[in-house]
Parts: C-alpha cells; structure tokens; sequence
C-alpha cells in the first residue's frame, strides 16, 4: 500500500516531497484556493470546531477519521487510489495494451477536456450552497453540508493535481481558471448549467446530493476505468467520498418525506405547521432529476464514441466483465426520438450511445432510490408514490430538447405544456413557500419542522451529539 | 465448464455499519484459498443496492441469486456454491423487495 505524507503542507500519498517542482507549483496555488474558499466557500461558520471526516489514508478506513476541525484548517490532500500492477486497457480499440502512466499526445486535448470538465464542478457545489449553513434544519444536517463541501474541495485538489501533473502550463492555467469561475456569474459562470442553479433551500440541497452528485458518481465511475491510470487512481479514491454525499441526499429527502407523511397520516396538512407537502416534493424531484440526466450530454454522441474508442472512459463498472462487447462494435442502441410531433425508433451504434447507456444506469439507481422513499409512505400508510421523470423530460441537452414530454415520456404540445408544467414542475409560489420553511436550528438533537432526525448519528455518535461547536 | 461467476458485496452505508468490509475481504480470502486466479469467481464491491434494511446483501450473477442478511456464518456454505457449484443458500434468498434485485440484475444481464 502507498504511504501517505500527512505532514507535508499538501498531506499526500503522490510523493510530492520528491517531486520539488510540481510541489512548488502547487505550494503556489494553495493560497489561491484557501483565498478562493475564503471568498466563495461557506460564506460563515468557518471559526467554528465541525465534527468533520478527514481522510488520511487509501486503505480500509483511512478515509474515515473524524475530529473537531475549522474548515479552513482541513487537511486538504491528494489521495491516489493503489495502482493495480500490469493493469491493461480493458475496452475500446486499445484493448490489452498497457495503462498510460503519462497522457498519450493524441488524446491530451480530449483528456484536459474531461478533467476540467469533472474539476469545474466540484468548486461549483460549494459555492452553490454557501449560504445554507444560516438556514440548517439542525447542526447534524450542517455537519452533512459541510462534510460535502470540504470534500468537494478536496476533489478540486485532485483534479488540479492531475493538470499540474501532465499538462504542463497549460494545465496550471487551467488549475488557476478553476478558481475565476463562479457559480452563476454571468461574466464567467461555470461549465455546466446543473451548476449555475442557486441552491437556496435545504429541500433543493438534498435533491442536489441526491440527483446531481450521482451524476457525478456515473462520471467518477467511467473515469475510474480509464486507461489513462493516473485519473483512474484519482478518481476511484474520490468515488469513496462521492458515496457519502449521495447518502446526504437521499436520506435528507427520504426524512422530509418522511415528515410530511406522518403529518399526513395524522390528518394534519404539512403547510400548517411549516412542513413541505409530498406534492411539492415530488415537483423538486422532478426539476433536479431532469437538470441532472442533462449533465450525462447527447444520447447520441461522437465525442463519447472517441472517448470510449480510445479507451479514456468506460461504460459504468466496465472492469466487472458484465459486458458482452468490450469493443462495443456489434451492437446498437434502440431509443425512440422525436421526428415532427411522434417518436420514432431509431438505432445508434453503440459506441455513440455511451451517454445513453450512462444515463440508463443513472436513471436506474434514482428509481431504487425512490422506491426506498416510496416503502416508508407505504410503512406510514400514505397512499402517495414518488416517481423519476422520464429521460425526456424537460431536457435541455441531447434527442429530447426543444421538444415537450409529460414526466412519464408521453409527447405533448407547446400549448399542453403551458397549461400543465406547473402541476410537474416547482412553480415560484412553491420556491417562496420552501424558503419560507427554511428554519435555522442550533440546539443538539433538534430539527426543524420539515425534517425528521436520522435513524442513527455520525460516526457511532448520537443524534443528539453536538456536531457543530459554536463557542 | 460454468460460467465465471461475479460476486458483488454491498458496501452502502448500512452495510457498511453492518461489518460488509470485513465481510468481503473475508469472503475473497476464502476464494483465493480455492480459486487462486478469479477463474471460477471474482469478487467486487458495490456501492448501494438500496436493500438496506436487509443487510449485509450479496449478489451473484449471472446466477441471479441477492443474498440477504449474510453473516460471517454463511461465508462457507457461499463458497462452496459459487466454487462446486453447489446449491444455493436458500436461507438467504428472497428477503428484499423484488424492485431492488431488479435494479441489479437490469444492470448486469444488459444487452450490450
């Protein structure tokens, strides 16, 4: 197993200590990040001691020690995963050659392009919930938010490790152009849409960790079976992280749910008492659902063909074998698509499905996951059932865009749309409404109105353990 | 010759708590005992199949068997199934809703 430098200023297992010159290079880019985190990080809170899980290690456990820490203060390091010995190219037209250990020339463009891409998004988050800290239900919800935002920081660092690493000055700018994006900003905003969307409210938050950040999970994991080994190291150590924050998520989702619902059964309207209807619920779901899958890009796509040919992104959990075709030169992909006011069936081959593919799996996991949501109403005997919108849903990327769908898939018109969207999609009056239930709750073991507490505590604590110290 | 079985071993959160780290290295310390080079067996983490509450949960494709609240106790009679073939441990078997095993299997018996 590599060892890790936990007292170098950039804690480690990369050997930065023997490297000078690329440790320099990031020693110089450390306080553009702290600044950058001062500036567009947690906009308060940062003199406060956090229950926070720091990684130290790539082993069992190692990523998992936890400590009183004030964010700036987090040990932000560069973990690789363990390199597999011999590893070979196992799909696209490379299949059987050796791993790169240094970015083939013919595919650097198209690498820089999915690290950046991947890296733009981490700041992003954090500086899309920067504000929540003030509204948090409860300091075991703000311990969570926090947690997700130093590790999204740490997943920068990773990325930015890699452009330093192999692209030479044009990587450092790259590293640096990571830290002038904001967020929103109309000047420069970041890369991809799903990361310009305010989030302002904890429901929006938790649909955030729960759709978005399993986005980047499907990402992450075609990554990971990179032939180019570096980012596959990198980004098999950050899928480790990446599953906490989707269990934020969908556990902060299944616990509003689960409030309104007791309400419900008990009779009570969830808006009388600052809770938040399953209807409404049901609407966010919808909107980051549908923000989500755009970020998987064109079901049919030659830049995925190239990425998939060349061997620098897999299909998910490629190296499991459970593919017929490693070349994926055989088949073809059957999707209907939209030809005037019908769908047709049409087949891509299946090198240009891969985002398709991707997708398939994405929209998969979501469906598990609100059929976890669905068996607790179904517990409380609430005759209500969460639903994932079709892929067609109000997209703005690839086959379906420009074209209207009811959440179940069914093509309508410009007109229908009008009339309906509101019945599927969070009109202003709900956003007003969800703000106005967003409720600051300091006291340990408390939440706010709209959220039930967690079955259990962080790390073997107690629910009612003080998570966030504000002295 | 059988088919080269895939074991995936649930590492979500509730297993986790539930001891599925030490579970699968246990079980691939077992295998290799028997099965040195993943001829017949290869053994994979899975991040969350979403039965949660019946955990520690460990499927076998393309046998299409989802254990279910597997302990350290059922890690023999595991191996034997998946290395000789052996019949499988019933015990452990339909305990999760079928929605969750669907989504498992959809993903690995694709078409592609």
């Amino acid at each position: 197993m590599s060892t890790v430098d936990l007292e170098a200023k950039i804690p480690n297992n990369v050997g930065l200590r023997d490297n000078k010159r690329l440790l320099r290079a990031l020693e110089k880019w450390q306080p553009a990040f702290l600044q950058w985190w001062r500036d567009m990080g947690p906009s308060d809170f940062n003199m406060n001691d956090i229950y926070l899980r720091t990684a130290v290690g790539v082993g069992k456990g190692g990523w998992a020690h936890f400590d009183y820490v004030k964010m700036p203060d987090y040990r932000w390091g560069i973990f690789l995963a363990d390199g597999v010995e011999d590893r070979k190219i196992h799909f696209g037209d490379n299949i059987g050659a050796s791993v790169w250990s240094e970015v083939p020339g013919e595919h650097r463009n198209r690498l820089r392009r999915l690290i950046v891409t991947q890296g733009d998004t981490e700041p992003a988050s954090v500086e899309q919930q920067r504000r929540l800290g003030h509204t948090a239900p409860s300091l075991y919800d703000m311990r969570s938010l926090f947690q997700v935002n130093v590790e999204e920081g740490r997943h920068l660092w990773a990325m930015v490790y890699l452009l330093h690493t192999y692209f030479g000055a044009d990587g450092r700018e790259e590293a640096e152009a990571m830290l002038d994006r904001h967020s929103g900003d109309s000047d420069s905003p970041r890369i991809l849409e799903a990361f310009n969307e305010p989030i302002d409210t904890w429901l929006d938050f938790f649909c955030f960790t729960t759709f978005t950040d399993r986005d980047g999970k499907y990402q992450l994991a075609s990554l990971a079976e990179s032939g180019f080994d570096p980012l596959a190291r990198t980004t098999q150590f950050m899928l480790t992280e990446e599953a906490y924050h989707m269990q934020t998520g969908e556990n902060g989702m299944g616990r509003i749910a689960h409030r309104a619902a007791e309400l419900v059964r008990d009779g009570v309207d969830p808006m009388s008492v600052g809770a938040i209807p399953l209807e409404m619920i049901q609407r966010y779901i919808n909107f980051w659902a549908s923000r989500s899958m755009d970020l998987f890009g064109g079901e049919d796509s030659t830049n995925a063909a190239e990425s998939f040919a060349s061997g620098l992104k897999g299909r998910y959990r490629e190296g499991d074998g459970i593919y017929r075709d490693a070349r994926a030169l055989e088949s073809a992909y059957q999707m209907k698509v939209p030809d005037g006011d019908h769908l047709v069936d049409r087949e891509i081959p299946l090198r240009r499905a891969m985002n398709a593919l991707l997708l398939d799996a994405y929209r998969a996991d979501c469906v598990r996951i609100s059929q976890r949501w669905n068996r607790d109403l179904q517990k409380l005997g609430v005759d209500f059932q969460f639903e994932i919108p079709s892929t067609r849903f109000n997209r703005n990327q690839g086959v379906y865009s420009h074209y209207r769908f009811t959440p179940q898939g069914e093509m309508i018109s410009e007109s229908e749309w009008t009339k309906r969207h509101h019945e599927w999609l969070p009109s202003q009056k709900d956003r007003d409404y969800v703000k106005s239930c967003m409720v600051a709750v300091h006291e340990p073991g408390k939440f706010a109105n709209y959220i039930s507490p967690p079955s259990m505590g962080v790390n073997e604590q107690s629910v009612d353990f003080e998570y966030v110290k504000f002295h | 010759m059988s088919e080269q079985k895939l074991v995936y071993v649930c590492e979500g959160g509730d297993c986790s708590e539930k001891g599925s780290g030490d579970l699968h290295d246990n079980l691939k310390e077992m295998l290799q005992a028997k099965d040195p080079s993943e001829e017949k067996v290869r053994v994979r983490r899975y991040p969350c199949f979403g039965g949660c509450e019946c955990g520690i949960n460990v499927t076998v494709w393309p046998d299409r068997l989802f254990y279910s609240e597997v302990t350290e106790a059922d890690l023999p009679e595991i191996v034997d199934q998946l290395v000789a073939d052996g019949p499988a441990v019933e015990r452990l078997c339909n305990k999760v809703q079928p929605d969750v095993e669907e989504m498992v299997w959809s993903l690995l018996d694709s078409p592609y």
